[in-house]
């Protein structure tokens, strides 16, 4: 028999976000997310066993091994390192990458780290452009910004949706954020705050549109015996999927494509696979809270639908009636989000983090009462790579050996 | 470990590659592994990727090789280390248990980008950078440090570079170079001092696949037969300050070698019958083989090492490819006879700061 060793997340870490830390380089800015997080696991870093290091593209900040160069600063050295990237859901893949490090048997204590400084480039929009087929796409104006507002218009075609709708998303963020001390955006704003913010691609305005974050996140995950011995309640690790997609738009929005770009249709397919191993049948009775990756105010009524909240174009409207405020039948981004935080490389990785603290009842002021079960997820290249991960507050299975 | 390795694909070697883009030699390489193993896409899990942003001149690298590596809609991950590294974490997926038959691709075609301005890029900002730090400089230091403190020679690297191409000749996959005598070797330009240019294996392009399955997919699938057992795997990165502790000591590759010795249940190097090491330059090669006292019944580098062929990314998945075809008795002309246990290495950064290894298992050792 295969090996399956439970694993559960047991102490996390995160630095303020803010756009720049000009008195830290990058792997300072690390340190201080490991430190954080050893501290909250209550382990030395020798208890390490190996590391995993979330990082995307580097260009934003110019220095290519920049992980390599954090390895004395994360307490790494003589351990086993791994780089992992999958651009905006790299912290998402980094946290199941640990999972397979710790379920596997082969290592038994993991910490998963990363920083990233976005603003270190005058224009991250312009490096972003070049992520893009040098041949078909590259030439197109896409940036993050226009592709995702074209998937937007898309789904504001489908489904009737208003801007207003989109700017309620936002004011719920900000709202949320005002009880995260490491949120870079936070505030009581209004819908018309948003809808009179500069308009930068329709539909977007401004305040539509996550900030660039510096900063730092880090997450320790362990198996189930050192968890029980070191942790009150840990958060386990119970569903990981992912599931990529082609990098070409187009051909996802044809009448006979597999997936629809304004539906993220492969979060379906990656969540049915995490709640098979989660054991989760019905996602709005059984799950509390979500941490969704949404670095624009569209990108979470297509989540909410596809990861099984409701039924497709349905999420505005549940929106509108507070279904996802703190105090509705599902929690959405209690911290804010990614709308009012993101640092690209660890933006995966802080909603797992956030997720987990919601299950270790370790969330504060964010604290959503009686979470059993969160969903963290991630988003990454031209919205084709998608991570879920189900963080519970007990295994839902029993672990098994060869 | 419960992990077995179906199928392998080694893309053909050349010193450059112009006729195809990288998209493409994914492609056919993932796709010759699949036939390897003798399944279909549609078999598959999951895909782990290796590869680097900044050799393959893509922003974010993934975005545009995953579809033709096999992941489209496929449950896909990348490493940004090197291929050896993509195989570890596919290994550990396979082996979590919920995942089952993979594919890990990797690949490099480095010709159109050169290496060492890439590596400036690779240097931090306020010491290495500002110096020029780059591969051969990295290695040059590493390469002094060996001759001062292990008494490595210059003729002793000199034969070792005829030693790994008189070998490579006999490799099938190998690129096709003629032996230089040794004055020819030791007047090649100095690039940094000791190394010299003809000290060095030349970087070649090229793209390996393999598929994975796990202990319970093996059993599931009776009338598939893996050619190798994942016997063990280990890894460990060394400080990033290049200070003589780092360049002069070898204990992070040797401590790992026995973690992953130990992990495969073995008690010795010499339990070993081949050996396949990721070493960029022949002070590298000399130093490294010195340091693993094995003894004259390991084969090490029969396929010629990197001066066979050198696609520098994924290199140490190269070596991986070759060990699976060692123990499977299916390495051709360089086949090393009743191999059965061999061990595939692989490292990344400046002058080897990571150490990786896989262990290999014959079928029925």
């Amino acid at each position: 028999m295969t090996q399956h060793h439970n694993v559960a997340v047991i102490g996390v870490g995160q630095t303020a976000f803010r756009s720049r830390y000009d008195e830290k380089t990058y792997p300072e800015l690390a340190q201080d997310a490991v430190a954080l997080a050893l501290a909250d696991a209550n382990l030395q870093p020798e208890q390490v066993d190996a590391v995993v290091f979330s990082m995307a593209p580097t260009t934003f900040m110019g220095v290519a091994d920049a992980d390599k160069w954090a390895v004395d600063y994360t307490w790494a050295r003589g351990k086993p390192f791994m780089r992992v990237h999958t651009g905006g859901a790299t912290g998402g893949s980094a946290l199941q990458a640990a999972h397979a490090h710790v379920a596997s048997g082969q290592y038994g204590t993991v910490l998963v780290v990363g920083a990233d400084r976005i603003t270190e480039t005058p224009d991250a929009q312009f490096v972003l452009n070049l992520i893009w087929d040098p041949f078909y796409e590259q030439d197109f104006a896409l940036n993050t910004v226009t592709m995702t507002a074209l998937a937007t218009q898309r789904y504001m075609h489908k489904y009737a949706t208003t801007e207003e709708q989109y700017a309620n998303v936002v004011v719920r963020a900000r709202r949320n954020a005002l009880n995260n001390p490491s949120a870079h955006l936070k505030g009581a704003i209004d819908i018309d705050a948003v809808m009179a913010s500069q308009r930068i691609s329709w539909p977007y305005k401004l305040f539509d549109i996550c900030p660039r974050s510096a900063g730092a996140a880090a997450v320790v995950v362990t198996n189930e015996t050192l968890a029980r011995e070191r942790c009150t309640r840990p958060a386990f690790i119970t569903g990981t999927s992912g599931v990529s997609n082609t990098v070409f738009m187009g051909d996802r929005m044809s009448p006979s494509a597999d997936t629809d770009f304004a539906d993220f249709s492969e979060l379906k397919i990656a969540a049915r696979e995490c709640y098979r191993q989660a054991g989760i049948t019905d996602p709005m009775r059984e799950v509390q809270t979500v941490e969704i990756y949404d670095p624009f105010s569209s990108f979470q009524f297509p989540q909410l639908e596809s990861l099984g909240f409701c039924a497709s174009g349905t999420a505005q409207r549940l929106s509108d009636e507070g279904a996802f405020d703190m105090n509705g039948q599902v929690a959405v981004n209690p911290s804010g989000g990614t709308l009012c935080t993101n640092p690209i490389g660890v933006t995966g990785l802080v909603r797992a983090a956030e997720a987990a603290r919601q299950v270790m009842n370790r969330a504060g002021a964010m604290q959503v009462p009686g979470v059993h079960n969160a969903i963290a997820t991630a988003i990454g290249g031209s919205t084709q790579f998608f991570t879920v991960t189900m963080l519970s507050d007990e295994p839902r299975r029993a672990a098994t050996s060869a | 470990m419960d992990v077995y390795v179906m199928g392998v694909a080694i893309h053909p070697a050349a010193d450059a590659i112009r006729d195809r883009r990288l998209e493409e030699m994914a492609y056919s390489t993932a796709r010759a592994a699949l036939d390897d193993a003798g399944v279909q896409r549609k078999d598959i899990d999951h895909v782990t990727l290796a590869g680097s942003d900044e050799i393959d001149a893509r922003g974010i690298s993934s975005m545009l090789l995953a579809a033709p590596s096999g992941a489209y809609l496929k449950d896909e991950m990348r490493v940004a280390d090197s291929g050896l590294t993509g195989l570890q974490l596919g290994a550990m997926r396979a082996g979590a248990g919920d995942l089952q038959l993979g594919l890990v691709v990797s690949w490099n075609q480095s010709s159109l980008g050169p290496l060492e301005d890439i590596a400036r890029m690779r240097a931090e900002p306020f010491y290495l950078r500002p110096v020029g730090l780059n591969f051969a400089i990295a290695d040059g230091l590493f390469a002094n440090a060996m001759a001062q403190h292990r008494g490595v020679t210059e003729a002793a690297v000199a034969e070792r570079v005829r030693m790994r191409l008189a070998a490579a000749a006999a490799n099938p996959r190998a690129i096709r170079r003629a032996v230089p005598g040794a004055a020819d070797i030791a007047g090649s330009p100095l690039i940094s001092y000791p190394l010299r240019a003809g000290h060095r294996a030349p970087v070649t392009d090229g793209a390996v696949a393999m598929v994975l399955a796990s202990g319970a997919w093996v059993r599931a699938h009776p009338d598939k037969r893996p050619l190798a057992r994942i016997a063990g795997i280990e890894s460990a990165i060394d400080r990033y300050q290049l200070n003589g502790e780092r360049l002069s000591g070898l204990k992070i590759f040797e401590d790992t070698l026995q973690a992953v010795l130990k992990r495969a249940g073995l008690g010795s190097v010499d339990e070993l019958d081949v050996i396949e090491l990721d070493a960029q330059n022949a002070w590298a090669d000399v130093a490294l083989v010195d340091s693993m006292k094995a003894g004259n019944s390991v084969a090490i580098s029969p396929s010629g090492g990197a001066w066979a062929q050198n696609p520098y990314f994924c290199n140490g998945l190269l070596n991986a490819a070759e060990v699976v075809l060692q123990v499977s008795g299916r390495a051709g002309t360089h086949q090393v006879p009743g191999a059965g246990r061999a061990l595939a290495h692989g490292t990344s950064g400046f002058a080897q700061q990571m150490h990786s290894f896989v262990a290999m298992e014959g079928i029925g050792s």
